[in-house]
């Protein structure tokens, strides 16, 4: 059941699920930290400006973990920024999301052999959507964007006992 | 001081210290390189050119790892034993060292150095012997010395005596050995 709007004299109100009502909440304002790595992160820039403009989906780059809800991991992640990022992520208030952005943050990308770069930050944090891509364009950033919007609106908040089941400990299951 | 130009330096650092020689080629991007065999007196040459010849600001300090299979261009041609290869995999290229090219076991710590006033740049290249490298620190001449040479101790291992905090600068603590040499050979931790 998605929306169900009555007219009523008077006016109108609408029925629907808390589930519903509240993915519907949560996937319109993905509030992303201001996060970027390596290369990866001028095309997070460039997907955020004008051009593609990010605003009229709802994503607005906050400068505090706190108010976040998503963390693009756009570049490549070093072993000594590995646990900053942990960090980073316990700070971040439930629910919340990992977009792992470009095949560096994938898996290591181009530095797979390399000393100092961790081989995907899903060695570290758990993630939710991966992007392809070396840098992907600002248009694959807007299609995980969505990806994550699907994936939140599958997932039912008021079955389940935390926000998003267990991301914590690690869990992809929903 | 009077007027000095690159021939001039070359005249001066020959009468002084004859284990002194200008590199092949001498001039790479305008800066004037220098070659000093192993055993020279680091400190005093550098020492003159600061006092004597005016080379009064440190560009930077590095240094350069010339073991092993490089080419000619200076392309690593046997590379390390990768760590990360699947178990039976074996590396895709076979490359091997160029017979042609001579290859040397030794370190070369590079210093650049700028006179502002007559707008000439030098590099003095001291070779250094793979088993114990160690030189003395310049953190007396130039105070910028102190993390160039703890990057240099950090990637090479090349040990400055007399620097006040020789230790780890770049890489994290549990990284054992000195990454940028060419016969380093990684050991797998917790984010591989």
């Amino acid at each position: 059941m998605a929306v169900r709007i009555e007219r009523v004299p008077g006016g109108e109100f609408a029925l629907t699920t808390a589930d519903f009502f509240i993915n519907w909440a949560r996937e319109s304002a993905l509030w992303p930290l201001t996060f970027g790595l390596a290369c990866c992160a001028i095309e997070m820039m460039g997907a955020y400006a004008s051009r593609f403009d990010f605003d009229r989906m709802g994503v607005i780059p906050r400068p505090s973990p706190r108010q976040a809800d998503v963390m693009i991991i756009a570049g490549t992640v070093v072993k000594k920024m590995a646990e900053p990022i942990r960090l980073i992520y316990a700070q971040m208030p439930e629910p919340k999301f990992v977009i792992s952005m470009g095949s560096c943050a994938n898996c290591g990308g181009p530095y797979y052999d390399s000393y100092s770069v961790v081989k995907g930050v899903d060695k570290i944090i758990p993630v939710d959507i991966y992007i392809a891509g070396c840098p992907p364009r600002p248009e694959a950033l807007q299609f995980a964007i969505t990806k994550l919007q699907e994936k939140i609106g599958r997932s039912s908040p008021t079955r389940s006992a935390l926000a998003t089941p267990y991301q914590e400990k690690g869990s992809r299951v929903w | 001081m009077t007027e000095i130009s690159v021939s001039g330096i070359v005249e001066i650092i020959k009468k002084r210290y004859p284990s002194i020689t200008v590199a092949e080629p001498s001039l790479i991007k305008g800066v004037t390189s220098f070659k000093a065999s192993s055993g020279t007196d680091y400190l005093g040459v550098i020492r003159a050119f600061k006092e004597d010849l005016g080379f009064e600001y440190l560009d930077f300090l590095t240094a350069v790892d010339w073991k092993g299979a490089v080419d000619a261009r200076g392309y690593i041609m046997d590379p390390n034993p990768n760590p990360f290869l699947p178990e039976g995999a074996v590396e895709q290229s076979e490359v091997k060292a160029n017979p042609n090219f001579q290859y040397r076991d030794h370190f070369e710590v590079v210093v650049v150095l700028s006179n502002w006033k007559e707008k000439l740049k030098a590099a003095v290249r001291i070779e250094l012997t793979r088993g114990n490298p160690r030189l003395p620190s310049l953190y007396d001449l130039w105070k910028t010395a102190d993390w160039q040479e703890r990057e240099t101790f950090d990637l090479l291992g090349i040990e400055f005596e007399g620097h006040p905090n020789l230790k780890k600068i770049l890489t994290p603590d549990f990284i054992q050995g000195h990454p940028l040499r060419k016969d380093y050979v990684h050991v797998k931790d917790q984010y591989d």
